[in-house]
């Protein structure tokens, strides 16, 4: 029987605050180990967790923008569990009453046709401590620093809708996209500011029966995330297929050998209600407040920038796809570039120029100013489009204006009719064959013999003038 | 007797300058008095020493009170043992005693020496600093030889504390309105249940009270508390897994207690270390919360919602009469040195009520003599009638 794989995600996301979830210790586990601590994250007797504003407020704005409801009343309990890791025995969740519900993200599917997965609940969670294992002489030694210890945590709890390696990735992507955008983490599996746990379960094609589901950890990358669950509903098909039953359990991925490895049974504890955190009432007034809040999403952009700007809808996606690069977009365009030579030396000239040096916009030394600059030379026929890509490469590299290059290095376009005059005379003198097939109608010809006059110009001429000039001798 | 009131009453200054100075407050080793010495009368804290002052140390300091230490305490507070604290008060070594009371403690310790404890609201007094066992059912609790201070401490020490959000955020009880409070208390009600359960002595020495009582122009009514039985158990329940969970950061990893023994691993570490740090009978306490959290959670959901049930039956109640009362413990105290969860249940049997219901309650010596036994007069009011019930204990007083 064909079988078909039900896959749903948890996904683990740092909140970008200032301080931890309850306590206003810096939120930085960077720091060397356990500089990041008090009495509250390092759990002393006495001590009382005091829920920050912030990480609320970062965490409905993540969910609002997830397309979730926030419940008026969530709460924290405490998942009890003992590990070296954990500094009181239980970790602060909220495991019955979540902070927000039904959402979901639309990716694009396998067939280019876009599909809606549901999200089934988002729920605030404190980080726990990190072990570190070393030896000591020849003693294997496990160490803890607690600076993670109370990092603000939300749990995003999908449905089992994704059905294949690539809705999993898809869904990632988009994810990560969408908490860019709303700007509360930075959502990266490679730094383990995310991370996710899959859980997949086989059944026969076309059924609603739900099957043991077997859970995926230790992805951190999209592409270990198709890899891992290709590799699962792979094992899960021959296990099935050898009369094995499908035991619940959870799997690590290990990338090197490209295979998932059984981990020891986990140990499931009980949640119980946190009887020191109040719980959480949002009013109205205040949620109605966050959705304010919340910046424009990119789908809602992309529509906005077909409409204002009259980019192409391939355009507008393009130029939405991340926060940064569509708020570049539109600090090139207020600078009275027209939007779509903007969208198309973004699109065509910048993103491949900063991928080939691994820079994003935070560290890429073309602000927008700099672009716009260029790109009004090239709109006003000061230099044409061969000589924009060159000054434009040339602006990675040095503090110069895109003016100053020109001159420099000569790429002023020449437009004098004069002189152009003179080059295209001696163009049509040297080509007298090409001159002929010209006036014999072979089209080829024109484009031959405008190449040799940019050419004769070293790229400096502009080419529609030329053009113009050559039609009107050999007319 | 309004006037005598209305002189002990506004004798309490205005708040700002140091309405406590000259008086001394003693505390026990579970609350957190920078760079001494806290226990809590657990091995599992030994030798752990406080880095910060509890938020009411601090207020009381800044009202110019002085803090001192009593030495011994039953284990992280579970259960009434309170000699040490009291032969601090009798010995006028300190005016107050400060004590956790998570189902009668404070209450039944000043009972036992003929002296009175003011149990607030739940969620009105800061927590910060102060280790115990049970959030959801202690509080910081009073003790004092007379009830005349105790409005004013308890107006230095209430209020919001950007410490502890748990706390109750609307208005605090007016500490300071005295004699006007003492008149809003009229009708008292009288649980029948209760007294089903006292010996004869206990019952006739109760009788009496309520004569003296209605003699003072009080309305003694006779009331039927619904499920009066099932507080012990919801108090239990929900008491020994919030114990569970407050004890799990006593592994031995950070402070307190570490076994000597070398272990193989962190989890033989952590259970050596925590079999070697609690006594009974909190060992068995700690079992019980483990059992529901672990393998009973049902029991603890019911538990919760029973307690709703019972906060609303108690409230509902009064709202027809002004308070209610009862002796605050039975007969004599156990003697037995080994006592046991159920020992400690049976000896708080009249008190914890209001601490599954967070109600507040003041303990009055005098009033229920059986023979030479006080077994102390324990009147509970409305939430946030903090006030009003201290203003009865100080016109009570000055009719013994
Ligand atoms: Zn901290």
């Amino acid at each position: 029987m064909e079988q078909e794989a039900v896959i749903g995600l948890e996904i683990h996301v740092e909140l970008n605050c200032a301080t931890k979830m309850f306590c206003d210790c810096p939120n930085d586990t960077s720091d060397d180990p356990n500089r990041n601590t008090c009495p509250i994250c390092l759990w002393f007797p006495g001590a009382i967790p005091r829920f920050s504003a912030e990480a609320l407020e970062k965490a409905a704005l993540t969910a609002l923008g997830l397309n979730c409801t926030l419940q008026p009343l969530s709460a924290f309990d405490q998942k009890v569990y003992y590990y070296p890791d954990l500094p009181k025995g239980y970790q602060l969740s909220q495991a019955h009453l979540p902070l927000a519900r039904n959402g979901w993200l639309d990716i694009v599917g396998e067939n280019g046709q876009t599909k809606r997965l549901r999200i089934q609940k988002i729920h605030m969670e404190e980080d726990v401590a990190k072990l570190v294992h070393e030896t000591e002489e020849r003693t294997p030694i496990s160490l803890v620093d607690f600076n993670r210890a109370g990092v603000p945590l939300i749990e995003i709890v999908t449905e089992p809708d994704i059905k294949s390696p690539y809705e999993a990735m898809e869904f990632v992507r988009t994810l990560r996209t969408q908490i860019r955008y709303i700007g509360t983490a930075e959502g990266s599996l490679e730094a383990g500011t995310m991370r996710m746990d899959a859980n997949i379960s086989l059944r026969p094609k076309g059924t609603d029966q739900l099957n043991t589901k077997v859970e995926v950890k230790n992805m951190n990358s999209i592409r270990h995330v198709g890899d891992a669950i290709g590799h699962e509903i792979s094992r899960q098909a021959a296990e099935l297929a050898k009369g094995e039953p499908i035991v619940l359990h959870t799997r690590l991925w290990d990338p090197v050998k490209n295979e998932t490895v059984a981990m020891r049974g986990k140990f499931e504890g009980p949640c119980v209600p946190d009887p020191a955190v109040p719980p959480i009432v949002l009013t109205e007034a205040w949620r109605n407040e966050m959705q304010m809040k919340l910046p424009e999403m990119p789908s809602v952009k992309a529509e906005r920038f077909v409409g204002q700007y009259r980019l192409t809808r391939e355009e507008a996606l393009m130029m939405s796809a991340e926060r940064d690069l569509s708020e570049y977009f539109e600090a090139v365009v207020q600078q009275n570039v027209s939007p779509r030579t903007a969208a198309h030396w973004i699109a065509t000239q910048l993103l491949p120029a900063m991928r080939e040096r691994d820079q994003g916009f935070a560290d890429m030394p073309i602000p927008p100013m700099r672009l716009a600059g260029l790109l009004a030379m090239l709109e006003k026929d000061e230099i044409n489009a061969n000589a924009t890509r060159d000054v434009l490469a040339r602006l990675f590299e040095t503090e110069q204006s895109p003016d100053q290059i020109i001159e420099r290095y000569g790429f002023r376009q020449v437009s004098d009719t004069n002189a152009l005059a003179a080059l295209v005379e001696s163009v049509l003198e040297a080509n007298p064959s090409a001159v002929n097939d010209y006036r014999n109608g072979i089209a080829k010809a024109a484009g031959f013999l405008i190449g040799q006059a940019m050419q004769a110009s070293k790229g400096k001429a502009n080419p529609k003038r030329i053009k113009e000039i050559l039609t009107n001798k050999l007319a | 007797m309004e006037s005598d009131v209305s002189i002990h009453c506004n004798a309490c200054p205005a708040m700002g300058s140091a309405p406590l100075t000259g008086k001394s407050f003693a505390v026990q080793h579970n609350i957190s008095v920078r760079g001494w010495r806290t226990e809590a009368g657990t091995s599992a804290l030994k030798g752990f020493v406080a880095v910060e002052n509890a938020t009411i140390v601090d207020r009381l300091r800044k009202a110019d009170a002085t803090i001192v230490a009593i030495d011994g305490m039953s284990e992280l507070g579970f259960g009434p043992d309170g000699n040490a604290a009291t032969a601090v008060l009798l010995q006028g070594r300190a005016d107050m005693v400060l004590m956790t009371d998570m189902m009668g403690e404070a209450r039944i310790t000043a009972a036992r020496t003929g002296i009175f404890a003011f149990k607030p609201t739940h969620g009105i007094v800061s927590r910060y600093g102060w280790i115990g066992l049970a959030p959801s059912m202690e509080c910081c609790s009073l003790l004092a030889r007379t009830p005349q201070e105790m409005a004013c401490v308890m107006g230095v020490m209430a209020g919001e504390d950007e410490r502890d959000f748990s706390l109750y955020r609307g208005e605090m009880p007016d500490f300071t309105s005295g004699a006007r409070n003492a008149r809003l208390i009229r009708k008292i009600g009288v649980a029948r249940m209760p007294l089903s359960a006292l010996s004869k002595g206990e019952a006739g020495a109760f009788r009496k009270a309520l004569d003296r009582l209605g003699a003072m122009g009080l309305e003694v009514r006779d009331v039927d508390i619904a499920d009066q039985d099932l507080f012990s158990v919801v108090h239990r329940v929900i008491g020994s897994v919030e114990a569970s969970s407050s004890c799990g950061r006593y592994d031995g990893v950070r402070y307190g207690y570490r076994t000597a023994a070398s272990m193989k691993n962190w989890n033989d570490m952590y259970l050596q270390s925590r079999g070697e740090s609690f006594g009974m009978p909190l060992k068995a306490y700690l079992f019980q919360g483990a059992y529901f959290q672990f393998k009973n959670y049902a029991a603890f959901e019911n538990a919760a919602r029973i307690r709703a049930r019972l906060v609303h039956n108690l409230e509902d109640l009064l709202t027809q009469v002004d308070v209610l009362i009862s002796p605050t413990r039975r007969g004599a105290a156990l003697k037995c040195p080994n006592k046991t969860v159920d020992d400690i249940y049976d000896e708080c049997a009249l008190t914890l009520s209001a601490n599954v219901t967070g109600l507040p309650a003041v303990q009055i010596p005098g009033y229920v003599m059986d023979g030479d036994a006080d077994l102390g007069l324990q009147v509970i009011g409305p939430r946030l009638s903090d006030a009003r019930l201290l203003s009865l204990a100080v016109s009570l007083s000055h009719g013994t």
